[in-house]
């Protein structure tokens, strides 16, 4: 039961019930604004009957060359929908509008390397790691770098695991 | 952006490249060293002065840092510059550090002087509009676009032009007829250059619907520029929407049907296509920018019934249900409820026509056979529940047990089916009618009989922790990230115990209800859910430094600020926890700043991105949060909270009140235009049903079915008006949009019953007779009850206009109280000062007499009633609480006022002598002696009056007391006696003891408080915490207070290695025993922050005693 649309301003009033999961961060404005200013095809929110936001997915996409990307900035659900491959779905659109629209090469995204529940289900949908990140987050814990080639990388280069891991300041985007 | 390459602001880039640098490393020194090298060699480059002053900004050191802005800015003016000197780089900074300072002004008056020099320089222009766009200044936005424009006839600069038009129509008061100005330029520009980005066709259609040129729009969008909008299905909704605005519903019900077959899942487009099918009547956003992200378009679910002939509602009801039936075919993943719902809904709509056959009923077992194990399942079957009668829903009921004991389904979805039942049982309302056991209210008993409802609500509750512990075993595996199975069950318990406590005052539930959610929190740390109910639950049992502790655990930041910190704010701001308060009203206040500093750049960033329909957005949106309700309480409380904790002298008081300008600013940010314009942005879905909003608690009014319900409890809480639905917990909360409104579910079943026994149909209002439409959804009442509630919703509006307007005054008139004492005591007299003395005179009675209208009184009634009381003919009980502390503040003003004015009023008999000091004293003996005899002990329970004694000491007696101090400076100048004449002296001795009586009144007040708080704090801890725990640990066979304890306490004892090592860990460390003692001891320190206060309140009156 999934009205899929585009994010807006007014939605960031009403998402307390997904944002107030602990592994969900709640951003400053400007980081939510700039999304919506820039990628608003990569911010959408699921709705349930009475309009209740069921989750949300954000992201971007950028990089030169072959590494043009759609990147997942975050993607969370309310804990009353999940167990109903509404993250899934969520992954979809985005991957479709990197696909399909942008014309980017892959698909990519970070998650804690302690939130294995996160990584089985990015798994499920197709990502491998391809790299660790050394100290990502708050520069305590590692992050990994997951990603999903797109039909415009036919070979699947994209997706070939690097053998070490790399230290935050190595990567080319943040 | 610099004009010429290697050149910035006319000096050689290697020249600034290290200041840079040095500043982005915040090498400031370094910077600043640097830059004043280069000044040395460019003294008259804009660019060079400009760096220095971003330096000294960055520094502190801000009023230099102007000087030196305006400096540049005055050579930029003066001299012959060239191009290089004046470009968009040196104009830049230059703008970043006025921004910085607040001065956008200057940095317009920069660009605006560049432009005119160089008309045709884009960068320039574009900086311009920039200034523009952060000034809010939409019509002279558009005249730089069009100029821009007019240079090069790119597509985005159009745009920037239509935006700025759009945003004149939309948020000021700009005329329609700038629509069709922007269509003609629109049309002009495809007829030559056509349109190239999706943004621009969106606006373009947004312009055209806005005129109502909805087949325009629709030849639009379905030509070549339509295939622009990238996303499919953001385009055919476009169209449905076009289409029925145009009233072509049968061709909007078919774009709809082909957005369900892409998304079959997707419950608003299928609510617009039934309603177009069945021409209901609809209400569409018309916000220009919303057309891709317009949350639901169709309002209360089509629930206004249809004018269709029967035969064609009937084709067309056979027709939708032969297409979802279809839809449910194709789609084979399991998951998609959509198609299923929408087979209820529409059996709904045939009910709203009269139909009563069974297939409602069907519709609805066939939902749950699919997903009756889902979290979501009640909340996607409450929209309908105000379709079924309350026989209908306990035989649903029943079914939905059968069919869960009959299936031969895994644990873990039996387990979702039989929380969905316990949830069903709080949607349908019969928590709230089971009755306590030995509460038999006959009604109650008939409907037991009639309905079969299970025997008794302690029950329900303790089965919803049986059935948790007993499942915890399927969790055992589970990674600590994830939410445990059953976890809502505790939350429905706690919510359970929460209404048998209300029903029995039965302080024992009440703490079990907050046992339960520990317990559950002490297995899983991150249920937020408990932590919000345990907000509630500890600030209402006088626990507030603990609710505040759980608060802090919900890490609550950034827009969640906004959103909910309506959660705790109200509490602190009534408590003696003046950190805590002070420390979440800097945060709250730091992010609405920040974020009102740095809207206007993020709307460039849409412009510059070409994300027009965001552009509009986001000035809307800044618009309603700086009009936000909770900024101005917030901004209100900040200085009175500073005015409360700095008042040991009244030189710091004055040092706060000039920083407000004589408390003036607070006035300005409550004019009558600003509080007519609050926005209510909180998020109240999350409070609990007993708090709905945070001056509401039911636990606070004895249970009674009905007047519970009565009409002044249906208040709308806050927002906009949309159309309402039900949701229920225990109370069914009729909604219209953000606006809640609350009615019992045994209202309903009250209503019902009388219904079936008009004998009793007694003293039914015509409230009860609107719900009761409601029930049946005649269409011609529910509209009557929405006119009701929209009414209401107004008069809650005003509540909180009231309060703010009322707090936003005190500032002002402790200010002009302050002046008022010194004036009239003063020995000599100033001249000119006494004009100025009677016009602050004036001023402050005209603002008692404001004051006096925000309690609903006016001026005169005002002084009658506080001179009633002081004279003991009427009593502050006789008024509601928050009364005790306005008629105080009140009495305390109006005496300042009449020390020096030329009418005084409240003289004593003699003529001479004023009597308002004696009416304070009375007022102060008899409030203080009023609360202390109903306050009950903090330790028996909820419903201490601690807030009002804090609001009353911290409050009105504070600012009593500053009168007090201004009337002795100028009795006593030096501080020191000193000789006075015979006429001075007779007065200073007659004030002297006026005043000193008023100390020792204020004293003795303060002094009887805190030996109160003395003996609440009487016996050891463990005393205080055995009278808790007997409380709860009643050893009784029968059900009561304890029953839901001893099965955690069981579950806990009797917890094996077959859970797992995280659960199991987490059993063996739980003891409800330091769950009780951590509340005892927050209570005690809460206690003692208030004591603490009371005592630096009598050590400053003590010196001022001394003083003299």
């Amino acid at each position: 039961m999934t009205t899929i649309r585009r994010f807006c301003c007014e939605d960031l009033l009403r998402f307390a019930p997904v944002n107030f999961d602990h592994l969900t961060e709640t951003f400053n404005m400007s980081f939510y604004m700039s999304y919506l200013a820039r990628w608003p095809d990569y911010f959408h929110v699921a709705e349930a009957p009475g309009n209740r936001i069921m989750g949300y997915i954000m992201g971007k996409v950028e990089g030169q060359g072959e590494s043009w990307h759609g990147h997942v900035t975050a993607v969370t659900v309310a804990c009353e929908y999940r167990r109903q491959q509404l993250a899934k779905k969520l992954m979809h659109l985005l991957e479709d509008i990197s696909d399909k629209i942008d014309k980017a090469y892959f698909v990519d995204l970070f998650v804690r390397a302690s939130n294995m529940p996160a990584i089985k289900m990015y798994e499920k949908l197709g990502y491998v790691v391809y790299r660790r990140v050394l100290r990502y987050y708050s520069g305590e814990e590692d992050g990994l770098d997951m990603r999903k080639a797109l039909s415009r990388d036919v070979e699947k280069k994209s997706m070939i695991p690097l053998k070490r891991p790399i230290t935050p300041d190595e990567l080319e985007y943040d | 952006m610099t004009s010429k390459p290697g050149l910035a602001g006319g000096i050689p880039e290697r020249r600034v490249r290290p200041i840079w640098d040095a500043v982005d490393s915040r090498q400031f020194k370094t910077a600043l060293k640097l830059s004043t090298a280069l000044l040395a060699k460019h003294p008259n480059s804009p660019y060079a002065i400009a760096l220095k002053a971003l330096i000294l900004e960055r520094t502190g050191r801000l009023d230099e840092a102007l000087s030196v802005c305006l400096e540049a800015k005055e050579l930029l003016h003066s001299s012959n510059l060239n191009m290089v000197q004046m470009d968009d780089l040196t104009l830049s900074t230059l703008q970043i550090v006025f921004q910085r300072l607040d001065r956008l002004d200057l940095a317009t008056q920069c660009y605006e002087h560049a432009c005119r020099k160089f008309p045709n320089n884009l960068e320039l222009l574009m900086g311009l509009f920039n200034c523009y766009v952060r000034e809010y200044s939409f019509v002279k936005q558009q005249q730089t676009a069009i100029k821009l424009y007019k240079i090069v006839a790119e597509e985005r600069f159009l745009l920037w032009a239509i935006c700025s038009i759009q945003l004149q129509v939309l948020c000021s008061s700009g005329g329609e007829k700038l629509l069709s100005l922007a269509e003609a330029l629109l049309k002009k520009h495809i007829a030559s250059h056509s349109l190239h980005e999706p943004e621009a066709v969106v606006m373009y259609i947004s312009i055209l619907e806005q005129q109502a040129k909805y087949e325009d729009a629709l030849d639009i969008l379905s030509g070549n520029l339509g295939s622009l909008i990238g996303i499919e299905v953001d385009r055919l909704r476009l169209q449905g929407r076009l289409l029925a605005r145009a009233c072509n519903y049968t061709a909007a019900a078919e774009i709809y049907q082909k957005v369900l077959q892409a998304r079959p899942d997707d419950w608003g487009s299928f609510l617009n296509y039934l309603g177009c099918l069945l021409g209901t009547d609809f209400s569409w956003s018309t916000s220009g920018s919303s057309q891709l992200c317009s949350s639901d378009n169709v309002v209360f679910q089509g629930c206004k019934s249809t004018n269709l002939p029967l035969e064609v509602f009937d084709s067309r009801i056979e027709s939708a249900l032969s297409f979802v039936q279809k839809l449910q075919m194709e789609v084979h993943d399991g998951l998609a409820r959509c198609p299923y719902l929408a087979s209820i809904e529409i059996e709904r709509q045939c009910r709203l026509r009269g139909k009563t056959d069974a297939k409602l009923l069907e519709a609805l077992l066939n939902y749950f056979q699919r997903f009756g194990h889902l979290s979501c399942f009640a909340s996607d079957l409450e929209c309908f529940s105000s379709t079924l009668t309350q026989i209908e829903r306990a035989e649903i009921l029943g079914r939905f047990i059968e069919i869960s004991e009959s299936s031969k389904l895994s644990p873990l979805k039996k387990l979702g089916q039989a929380i969905t039942i316990f949830k069903l049982d709080e949607v349908f309302g019969f928590l709230t009618v089971l009755p306590v056991e030995a509460f038999h209210l006959v009604l109650f008993l008939i409907f037991l009989v009639l309905l079969d409802i299970p025997p008794e609500l302690v029950e329900t509750s303790t089965k919803m922790v049986d059935v948790y512990c007993k499942n915890l075993v399927l969790s055992s595996d589970l990674d600590p990230q994830e939410n445990m199975h059953g976890e809502e069950l505790l939350q429905m318990a706690s919510s359970a115990l929460v209404m048998l406590y209300w029903r029995t005052r039965c302080y024992g539930y009440l703490l079990e209800a907050l046992l339960v959610l520990e317990f559950g929190l002490n297995i899983r740390k991150y249920v937020w859910q408990y932590k919000l109910s345990l907000v509630h639950l500890y600030s209402y049992v006088n626990a507030l430094p603990l609710a505040y502790e759980w608060y802090g655990t919900l890490d609550t930041k950034n827009i969640l600020l906004e959103t909910v910190s309506h959660h705790i704010m109200p509490q602190l701001f009534v408590s003696p926890l003046w950190s805590e308060t002070s420390a979440l009203l800097k945060d709250y206040l730091k992010f609405m700043d920040d974020y009102l500093r740095e809207a206007a750049d993020l709307t460039f960033l849409a412009y510059r991105h070409r994300n027009y329909s965001k552009v509009i957005e986001f000035v809307q949106f800044k618009e309603r949060l700086e009009h936000s309700n909770q900024y101005l309480a917030a901004r209100i409380e900040y200085w009175i909270l500073q005015l409360k904790q700095e008042t040991n002298t009244l030189e710091e008081a004055e040092c706060i009140l000039e920083k407000l300008y004589r408390g003036m600013q607070l006035l300005e940010l409550s004019s009558d235009e600003k509080l007519n314009s609050l926005t209510f942005n909180e998020d109240l879905q999350l409070r609990p049903w007993w708090s709905p909003s945070s001056h509401v608690n039911y636990l606070s009014e004895p249970f009674d079915g009905v007047s519970a319900c009565s009409r002044e409890n249906l208040v709308p809480i806050a927002g906009d008006i949309g159309l309402p639905r039900f949701q229920a917990s225990g109370l069914a909360i009729l909604q219209y949009g953000h606006c809640r409104l609350f009615l019992t579910d045994n209202y309903r079943l009250w209503m019902e019953s009388l219904a079936k026994y008009p004998a009793r149909n007694r003293g039914s209002t015509s409230i009860l007779d609107s719900l009761f439409q409601v029930q049946l959804g005649t269409r011609g009442r529910q509209e009557q009850l929405v006119g009701e509630y929209k009414h209401q919703a107004c008069e809650n509006g005003n509540i909180v206009r009231n309060v703010l307007a009322r707090k936003s005054l005190v500032p002002r008139l402790i200010y002009l109280s302050i002046q008022s004492a010194t004036t009239s005591l003063k020995e000599t007299v100033e001249p000119n000062a006494s004009e100025k003395d009677a016009n602050s005179n004036g001023e402050l009675r005209f603002l008692l007499e404001k004051y006096a209208r925000s309690i609903g009184l006016s001026f005169d009634d005002a002084v009658k009633l506080i001179f009633e009381i002081s004279k003991g003919q009427r009593s502050f009980k006789d008024f509601g609480t928050d009364m005790v502390v306005d008629c105080m503040n009140f009495a305390v003003f109006l005496n300042a006022w009449n020390l020096c004015s030329n009418h005084p009023l409240l003289l004593h008999q003699d003529g001479v002598n004023l009597i308002s000091w004696n009416v304070v004293e009375n007022l102060v003996n008899t409030c203080i002696a009023e609360q202390l005899i109903c306050a009950r002990r903090v330790l028996d329970g909820p419903g201490s009056n601690l807030p009002i004694l804090v609001q009353l000491i911290t409050e009105p007696f504070t600012w009593h007391a500053l009168v007090i101090k201004s009337c002795l400076r100028s009795m006593l100048p030096l501080g020191k006696k000193k000789k006075k004449s015979g006429l001075s002296d007779h007065l200073n001795l007659r004030h002297l003891s006026l005043v000193s009586n008023s100390i020792d009144c204020l004293s003795n007040g303060i002094q009887k408080v805190h030996k109160w708080l003395e003996d609440q704090m009487n016996g050891s801890e463990d005393s205080r915490l055995d009278i808790l725990l007997s409380e709860v640990k009643v050893m009784q066979s029968v059900t009561g207070p304890g029953s839901v304890l001893r099965i955690l306490e069981e579950c806990a004892s009797s917890s094996h290695e077959e859970l797992g090592e995280r659960i199991y860990g987490a059993l063996q460390l739980w003891s409800s025993t330091d769950v009780i003692r951590k509340l005892v001891n927050s209570q005690a320190s809460l206690l003692l922050k208030f004591q603490d206060i009371c005592g630096a309140k009598l050590k400053m009156l003590e010196v001022m005693k001394r003083s003299f």
